[in-house]
């Protein structure tokens, strides 16, 4: 699943690890959803959402395949 | 000492409460001197535990037990794999044991007790069909449908 979490904490100038510690997650887990490794569970994914203030489809992109 | 607020000593505290009892096993049932060695080679993996913990990333995380959502899913795959070498181990060594014409039980045992644990771990762990929704539009449905007005 493409997401844009690395786009959002470049912009807010956020470490992984900085963000790592907003959303009570470890470094190594921020990572791998940033390089598309891991898709977070729901209520991850509205974390994140809910941690750079946009909708959680803003944030997470699934692709076509993935929906079917 | 509290090891809940000492995480890292929850692991090799685990290795050395398991591994003394196996240590005065061996004394009881073999030479206090085997069981000197055991208690060696138990401390040893104990440290090795121990700093095991101490290590940033999954592996110190998880053997801290402060794991997130992908940590616990790295546990499960690690467990799934842990398992089915157990499990080819023991009825490989069960299928050695048979040909040599020796006690096979203790595999036999080992096997049938991770295959039942397997089928009540479905059980605890599944989700299962509940009572059908009487509401229920489906085909198999005997609800009268009203025509709309």
């Amino acid at each position: 699943m493409k997401n844009e979490v690395r786009e959002f904490r470049r912009k807010r100038e956020l470490s992984q690890a900085d963000l790592a510690e907003g959303l009570g997650v470890s470094r190594q887990t921020v990572i791998a959803i940033e390089s598309g490794r891991y898709s977070p569970s729901l209520p991850l994914a509205f974390r994140i959402a809910k941690f750079f203030e946009v909708p959680v489809e803003t944030m997470f992109d699934p692709s076509e395949e993935e929906v079917q | 000492m509290n090891v809940r607020k000492h995480p890292r000593l929850l692991a090799p505290g685990a290795v050395l409460a398991i591994g003394s009892v196996m240590v005065v096993a061996v004394g009881i049932g073999h030479t206090w001197s085997d069981a000197l060695i055991s208690e060696i080679i138990i401390v040893a993996i104990a440290l090795f535990d121990f700093f095991l913990a101490g290590t940033k990333g999954d592996v110190g995380a998880i053997y801290r037990r402060r794991t997130d959502e992908r940590q616990r899913e790295v546990i499960m795959k690690a467990s799934r794999l842990a398992m089915l070498v157990m499990f080819a181990l023991c009825y490989g060594i069960a299928f050695i044991l048979i040909a040599l014409n020796k006690n096979y039980w203790q595999e036999d045992v080992i096997g049938s007790a991770g295959g039942v644990a397997f089928f009540v771990g479905m059980t605890i762990f599944g989700v299962h069909d509940e009572v059908a929704d009487s509401s229920s539009r489906g085909i198999m449905s005997t609800e009268e449908v009203k025509p709309p007005m």
